[in-house]
């Protein structure tokens, strides 16, 4: 696996909801290359080339972070506090994902620097509304599923 | 002039002189004798001793109390330090009893009663206070849970439902293809019943603010939000000019968009129909209602109508969770308000909320 190619660190830790995002999104397009990470400290040590990921190089960062919040181990909160409040890091959008858009979890990330947030299930629509909301427009859909 | 002389030449006026002079010194010891004359002088002699008795014991009391005082001088400090303490509810500390059992003793061991009440008072308080706390802290932990871990499943449920409906359609039959949907539908009413449900336990601890509200621009608000050119058509609004009121301006809010919604709800099969919008006060409450001629209910289930989830229509006839009304209550009850409802099996429903002044 080619860690530096990554475009998209995907933190999820349910393996339905991380299947369903990413068929979602592949099914529909997305051509970037999508890593996915079980829990906040999974996703640390890849942005830190720690751990697993101590060979990958810190030349390379992912261009955009989705991120789920309640995760085992290093919660998705942790995950965002500590890249938003690393200068080397905190430039990465960062998008959320939460399971009710009245979830007051939201209103804690948005303090902590969140660039976007998309309420489960994601969905093409709703993943592609934050996206361009972030004004990423290097996201590319694979034309040819069309 | 005789008698005067004489007076004048009585000895008891020298007597009287120098008592006078003793009593300046704050002397009142020693009495003048009185004469056998029985006189004016004896009437003032007698009045002079009777002063000087009183003076006396007075300035015996005075100077036994003073006296009292200095001896006991640490203990009354110490009482005094120690109800600075209770002042502070700082109960750690009992006034010490003595051995004397005097006056001062009667005070501390009343004091030291009330300081023990007032203590378990307090504590009963905090105690209540501290319960409340956790269950709410419970609740809330609780409200995260049901939000977070009942809908996780919930969308793999209805996720997976639609990949074998995308990607296995030609190989399903009509059937089969109606119960995925089936499926799909049911996931969608309980993800429903999860947000109703969480919004119900979140009145319960929202903070209710009070200001002035113009009711009749709400209410017009409100039905501009809910009212659709169809349901225009169809219905009649009669919205009389409505009191204004004091409450929380949200949730009030909520109370119109519920009732009026279900007014338009439950008028929805009738080709045309009136939804009567009005107020009154009444005792020093300020009463609003919703009137429809729509589906009405069976009055027989009244005490379910306000029931969290409960239900009077099945929901093929009206759509619904059932969460509504009993929102509707639990905002009414927060302003101190009462709600009620009168209804005719398919003639129509009057539903009726107070607001104190």
């Amino acid at each position: 696996m080619n860690y530096d190619a990554v475009e998209i660190l995907f933190a999820e830790d349910s393996m339905d909801d991380a299947a369903l995002t990413i068929r979602a999104l592949k099914k529909n397009g997305l051509a970037n290359n999508l890593y996915h990470v079980k829990d906040g400290a999974a996703a640390l040590d890849f942005i830190y080339c720690k751990g697993e990921y101590a060979t990958r190089s810190n030349k390379e960062t992912p261009k955009l972070i989705l991120l789920d919040l309640k995760m085992p181990k290093v919660s998705g909160f942790e995950v965002l506090e500590k890249v938003k409040s690393d200068p080397n890091f905190k430039l990465i959008p960062i998008v959320v994902l939460t399971s009710s858009k009245e979830d007051p979890d939201i209103k804690r990330c948005l303090e902590l620097g969140v660039n976007s947030y998309i309420v489960k299930p994601v969905d093409t629509d709703n993943f592609f509304q934050a996206i361009k909301e972030l004004g990423m427009y290097w996201i590319i859909l694979n034309q040819t599923i069309h | 002039m005789e008698t005067h002389n004489n007076i004048i030449k009585d000895k008891r006026l020298n007597l009287i002189q120098e008592q006078l002079i003793k009593f300046t010194q704050q002397d009142f010891s020693g009495s003048i004798p009185l004469s056998k004359n029985a006189d004016e002088i004896d009437a003032i002699i007698a009045g002079l001793n009777t002063l000087g008795e009183e003076m006396n014991t007075t300035r015996l009391e005075l100077e036994k109390k003073s006296l009292f005082i200095k001896d006991n001088q640490e203990r009354i400090n110490n009482i005094q330090e120690i109800l600075l303490k209770y002042t502070l509810m700082d109960f750690s500390c009992q006034i010490p009893i003595t051995e004397k059992a005097d006056e001062l003793d009667a005070i501390a061991v009343g004091l030291n009663t009330l300081s023990e009440e007032l203590e378990n008072h307090i504590k009963q308080v905090e105690n209540a206070n501290n319960e409340l706390v956790t269950v709410n802290k419970e609740l809330e932990a609780f409200s995260y849970s049901v939000s977070h871990d009942l809908r996780a499943p919930l969308r793999a449920i209805s996720g997976y439902a639609k990949i074998i409906l995308e990607d296995y359609q030609g190989k399903l039959d009509e059937d089969a293809i109606k119960l995925i949907h089936a499926i799909i539908r049911n996931t969608k009413r309980m993800g429903e019943l999860i947000d109703d449900l969480l919004a119900f336990s979140r009145l319960g601890r929202k903070q209710v603010t009070s200001s002035e509200i113009n009711m009749m621009a709400l209410v017009k608000l409100v039905k501009e939000d809910l009212v659709t050119n169809d349901i225009e058509n169809r219905t009649n609004f009669n919205c009389d000019n409505l009191l204004p009121a004091q409450g929380d301006f949200t949730l009030i809010k909520q109370v119109w968009v519920n009732l009026i919604s279900n007014a338009i709800k439950y008028s929805q099969h009738k080709p045309s129909t009136i939804i009567e919008i009005g107020s009154y006060l009444k005792e020093n409450q300020m009463v609003y209602y919703v009137k429809d001629n729509g589906a009405g209910f069976d009055m027989q289930y009244y005490d379910k109508l306000f029931g969290v989830f409960q239900r009077l229509h099945s929901n093929e006839e009206f759509e619904g969770t059932g969460i509504g009304l009993a929102i509707v209550q639990k905002i009414i009850h927060r302003h101190n308000g009462t709600v009620w409802a009168e209804s005719k099996l398919k003639e129509g429903s009057s539903f009726y909320f107070t607001l104190p002044i």
